[in-house]
């Protein structure tokens, strides 16, 4: 029986590699516009002199804060009757971004803070504007504290993007579902699935770890 | 050159800068010291604007310091600041550290800017030190090449916030040496230290704080053998027992 299951499940292996895609896109694209906005956000709010450092931090404690399958559902099912009406897959991304743009805000503001003050004064002295300051000498000294957690946490958002399945997006999760109502050896099937997640996650998780060790030095 | 006019600041409830009036002519070298906590970091760091004032005004070079009509990256090239902890850039060579300013600020060409780098940091005595990053630099190394970047746009003025205080003593003389050949080529210099003996040496003039106020100024030599108050004379055999 087992090897009769092992058999149609190679026969249906082509659709795994379709929802791995599916996967691989909205990972890869969201987590390029979570970086992209993260950074923005964490800059304007490790700065104190702009005064919706303070809306930040409520967007960030609100995202971080609830579940991502309720932020997915409210994107999905409520922004339409907002008048934002979006198909699966887009809505997914926008949900992705939402949550992912707030944990990278706190670890790019974190990395920030961690700069002494000193040499925001130093750049400032010595003419350089606020973006120089950041673009020149901030940020160039906070991505070794920044770099670790956050593809760090571009793992974690990887596996986060399993619940944008719940929408209908077929991304590898909903393979594993569909699959499994016409395969029933859920053990096999979601083995594999998990075998696929992991063979993108482990390779970030070894570079985290490289750049932990690296940045340590 | 440089002028304070009623100056007032507040850290929440605590008057650092006390009604301030002050004077400091072209090339004049002004030492500033006092007791900790009395306010010279705070007095010279209102100069270029590291800091707010609650009231009063501060006018360097004609520019009202604290308006905001004033262009303040202007106001900020013509006065090179050196801090107690030196605060190089450590991503970045001696060189770089110096041309960063010239470059971006000024813009001025690449190879133009490490021509003029590469002269601050001889005049520091590192031209050696070009690509060296600040890690492998000594505390007074370090120190010189802080000097260097203040200097990279030819300011007219510079501001020294306890430049020898972070360093092993071994390496003062050599930061001192070449803030002493600062004074001597006409650069105005405020320079909030406790060495007595650079003072002696080049300063115009040494003023006194405490509580936010300035107490006593004089020349170096009446300041440091008759001092008129209790408090600076209190202040002064205080250093000398160090
Ligand atoms: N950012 C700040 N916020 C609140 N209080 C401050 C701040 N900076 C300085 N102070 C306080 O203002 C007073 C004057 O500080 P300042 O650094 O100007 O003194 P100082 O004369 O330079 O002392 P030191 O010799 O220790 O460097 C101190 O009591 C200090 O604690
Ligand atoms: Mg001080």
């Amino acid at each position: 029986m087992m090897t009769f299951y092992f058999g149609r499940l190679v026969e249906m292996f082509p659709f795994f590699l379709s929802g791995l895609w599916m996967t691989t896109k909205v990972a890869f694209i969201s987590l390029i516009v979570c970086t992209l906005i993260g950074f923005v956000l964490g800059m304007l709010r490790a700065n104190d002199t702009f005064f919706f450092k303070h809306l930040i931090g409520v967007y960030v404690a609100l995202a971080r804060g609830t579940p991502f399958v309720v932020q997915i559902f409210i994107v999905f099912f409520i922004f339409p009757e907002w008048g934002l009406q979006l198909e699966p897959f887009p809505a997914a991304l926008l949900a992705m971004a939402i949550m992912g743009s707030a944990f990278i805000c706190e670890i790019v503001a974190g990395g920030i803070a961690s700069i002494p003050k000193g040499q925001w004064e130093a750049a400032a002295s010595s003419g350089l504007t606020k973006v120089q300051q950041l673009r020149f000498v901030i940020i160039p000294q906070a991505l070794k504290v920044i770099l670790p957690p956050l593809v760090g946490q571009y793992v974690l958002l990887i596996k986060d993007t399993s619940v944008v399945s719940v929408i209908g997006v077929m991304d590898l999760t909903r393979v594993g579902w569909v699959t499994v109502m016409r395969i029933p050896e859920g053990l096999m099937v979601f083995a594999l699935v998990g075998l696929l997640y992991f063979a993108i996650s482990y390779p970030l998780i070894l570079l985290s770890n490289y750049l932990e060790r690296k940045m340590a030095r | 050159m440089i002028e304070f006019k009623g100056v007032n600041k507040w850290f929440g409830k605590l008057h650092v800068l006390n009604h301030i009036d002050l004077k400091v002519q072209k090339g004049e070298v002004l030492v500033v010291c006092g007791p900790s906590g009395s306010g010279k970091s705070t007095l010279i760091r209102c100069i270029n604007k590291l800091e707010p004032i609650q009231k009063g005004e501060i006018i360097v070079n004609g520019m009202s310091v604290h308006d905001s009509a004033t262009n303040l990256t202007k106001l900020r090239t013509e006065i090179g600041f050196v801090f107690q902890q030196f605060y190089l850039y450590p991503h970045m060579t001696a060189l770089q550290n110096i041309t960063l300013a010239p470059v971006n600020v000024k813009k001025i060409a690449k190879a133009e800017a490490e021509k003029i780098g590469r002269e601050k940091l001889d005049r520091v005595g590192l031209a050696e030190k070009a690509d060296a990053y600040p890690a492998q630099l000594s505390g007074g190394q370090q120190q010189r090449v802080a000097i260097a970047r203040g200097l990279a746009m030819s300011p007219e003025i510079m501001l020294f916030d306890e430049p020898t205080s972070a360093l092993d003593p071994e390496m003062i003389g050599e930061v001192l040496d070449v803030m002493v050949s600062l004074a001597s080529e006409g650069i105005t210099m405020c320079v909030v230290t406790h060495e007595m003996g650079f003072a002696k040496k080049v300063a115009d003039r040494v003023l006194f704080m405490d509580e936010g106020k300035i107490i006593e100024t004089g020349k170096p030599a009446d300041f440091f053998d008759h001092p008129q108050t209790e408090r600076a004379a209190d202040f002064i055999s205080k250093i000398l027992s160090h």
